[in-house]
């Protein structure tokens, strides 16, 4: 299989066509074309500076934050390309969440951090305590903190916060959750709690991790893309690119060459 | 230093000894004695801080002759005034409070606009004016307020709120002989120069609050569908209020001690202004005005000492207050930062 995938399956939530990202001089992302199905998860790998999470920040208009880059191509979030003109990112974000490399709960309460979205979008007092509820049950965290909600985020631990991340991302119902390697500055036992949150989590969104972790990758992933200097290089079935993968690249990176 | 090398010294070049039972000899009394003597010169730098304290505390309550006269200076008819000293403690906190109200709602403003929605070499460029703001001298706003400002209260503010807002307790014009509202000086104008003045501190200390919070916290918050007003006022503000009391805290300092601008445009009247537009007088500004009274006459000068007691104790108090309120949210809010 070549950098092309099988589009228009139906069922894509994401479609991604020739998606670039150029800084000044330099092209961090040159057209990269991937569809993301429901209920999946998307290990994006590569070395660093290979752009994977310029590709993921891109999925949601985060790259726009950072100044001097400029993006070319179309991202579809369910048939409606998000940087067409008239779009506010603020509203592709309530849609497609992310996570972030360290924990980065908010200096409130444990409860506050999960309803944050939610006040955000001025839902309904009553609606907030089950949304709260489903959330932390999503992340796989309520068990953990059901008994005292109203301490502080920050006395949870690493593992705990990164889960409660991806409560308050999950509170708002995204389709779609970006993972920039979530488990970075997390232990090993913290990041299989992670992990497993995941793998439950897949069977509902779409899930993209982003991950310098090639075991982390084969742990939690459907499929693997590979990236190398700002091109997909190979995407396929994890199993089938760990295992056997086609290109000489990623061969080396998953033998642990670069 | 000695020319002659202690005995002890002699043995650094050879090779070490081989291992013993016997347990190593300690230094030599003599050089203990010198290291303790080089502990204490070092120590006494720190000490200094608060020997001056203690210093101004103690002199001050022996000149203002607290013991004898106790607290009768603050009754009416008490002190060198006789409306009594509590007109000067009720004057400074008439004008500090407000004024640290709108300096930290202007320096929040500022510190909003610079940090979150101004272009980058905008702020660059806009910045450093706050820190001219700062190192204008305080005669300058003085003179400034008294020239400029003083006729603009006078001939368009206050007859303007008289026209308009009388029906509102304090704001109709009194006939009272000696504050006419035309001058324009006065506790409004006061407010002003105090306001300006604490504006520098205040921005500053929000603006760099503001600028601690870490760009994955911030764009966390943007990732979860906020606009920066909303990560700004629900994440930012929270993680920067450390900083954000201790604008409070140096800011009201600020205010309350400031003397020469204020003695310069609040009417240097002794006793409680009857409407909004009136004169007043406060600690600070009161005692440089009454230098050469204290000269002629003992009981002014106990009189002086034993307010700047009460503004001492005033802003000492702040202080401790601020240190202890700015720890507790430390520990509580931030911890790990």
């Amino acid at each position: 299989m070549s950098a092309t995938p099988t589009a228009g399956e139906g069922g894509s939530v994401v479609e991604v066509r020739d998606l670039g990202v150029n800084a000044k001089e330099q092209k961090i992302l040159d057209s990269i074309t991937l569809d993301f199905a429901a209920r999946s998860l998307t290990a994006v790998i590569g070395a660093s500076g290979s752009g994977k999470t310029t590709f993921i920040r891109s999925l949601n208009r985060m790259v726009e934050l950072t100044p001097g880059l400029s993006v070319q191509g179309k991202v579809f979030y369910l048939g409606q390309n998000i940087y067409d003109r008239g779009i506010d990112p603020v509203l592709v974000r309530r849609r497609i969440g992310m996570v972030f490399q360290r924990p980065t709960v908010f200096p409130m309460s444990v409860f506050e951090n999960a309803a944050f979205g939610l006040r955000i979008l001025h839902e309904e007092e009553d609606n907030i305590d089950p949304a709260v509820q489903e959330a932390l049950t999503r992340a796989g965290l309520w068990g953990e903190v059901k008994d005292d909600l109203d301490r502080s985020a920050f006395s949870l631990s690493g593992g705990q916060q990164q889960r409660l991340c991806i409560a308050r991302a999950l509170a708002i119902r995204p389709r779609v959750l970006l993972l920039d390697e979530p488990t970075s500055a997390l232990d090993p036992m913290a990041s299989q709690h992670v992990e497993a949150t995941m793998r439950r989590l897949k069977e509902e969104i779409v899930l993209i991790l982003v991950t310098h972790n090639v075991g982390q990758a084969a742990r939690v992933s459907d499929r693997v893309a590979f990236l190398h200097t700002g091109r997909l290089i190979e995407v396929g079935p994890t199993a089938e690119i760990l295992e056997r993968p086609r290109e000489a690249l990623t061969q080396q990176f998953i033998t642990g060459r670069f | 230093m000695s020319p002659t090398p202690a005995t002890g010294d002699t043995g650094d070049r050879e090779p070490l000894p081989a291992p013993s039972n016997e347990p190593p000899a300690g230094p030599s009394p003599r050089r203990l004695g010198r290291a303790t003597v080089g502990k204490v010169i070092a120590f006494l730098p720190a000490l200094v801080p608060t020997a001056i304290v203690v210093a101004i505390v103690v002199t001050l309550v022996s000149s203002s002759h607290l013991h004898n006269f106790g607290w009768r200076f603050f009754e009416a008819g008490g002190g060198s005034n006789p409306y009594g000293d509590l007109v000067f403690i009720v004057g400074s906190f008439l004008t500090a409070v407000p004024a640290l109200f709108f300096s930290m709602l202007i320096g929040l403003g500022i510190a909003i606009a610079s940090t979150t929605y101004l272009p980058s070499f905008l702020s660059k460029i806009l910045d450093p004016f706050v820190d001219l703001l700062a190192g204008i001298p305080s005669v300058v706003y003085g003179i400034w307020a008294f020239i400029v400002v003083a006729p603009v209260f006078g001939t368009l503010v206050n007859p303007w709120a008289v026209a308009h807002l009388s029906f509102l307790p304090g704001f109709a014009s009194s006939n009272h002989p000696t504050s006419p509202t035309s001058l324009g000086v006065g506790v409004p104008l006061a407010i002003v120069v105090l306001t300006l003045m604490a504006l520098p501190i205040t921005t500053l200390l929000i603006r760099d609050a503001l600028r601690s919070i870490p760009r994955d916290l911030w764009e966390s918050g943007l990732a979860l569908g906020a606009t920066r007003w909303e990560v700004v006022r629900r994440v930012s503000l929270r993680h920067g209020s450390r900083g954000i009391w201790s604008a409070a805290f140096l800011g009201f300092g600020r205010a309350i001690g400031e003397t020469v601008a204020v003695a310069m445009v609040i009417g240097s009247a002794d006793r409680f202004p009857v409407n909004v537009y009136d004169s007043s007088n406060t600690m600070a500004a009161y005692m440089f005005e009454n230098l050469d009274a204290a000269l002629v006459n003992p009981l002014v000068g106990y009189n002086l000492a034993e307010l700047a007691l009460v503004l001492l104790a005033i802003t000492l108090a702040v202080n401790i207050l601020g240190r202890r309120l700015v720890t507790h949210i430390y520990a509580q809010e931030v911890p790990g930062l």
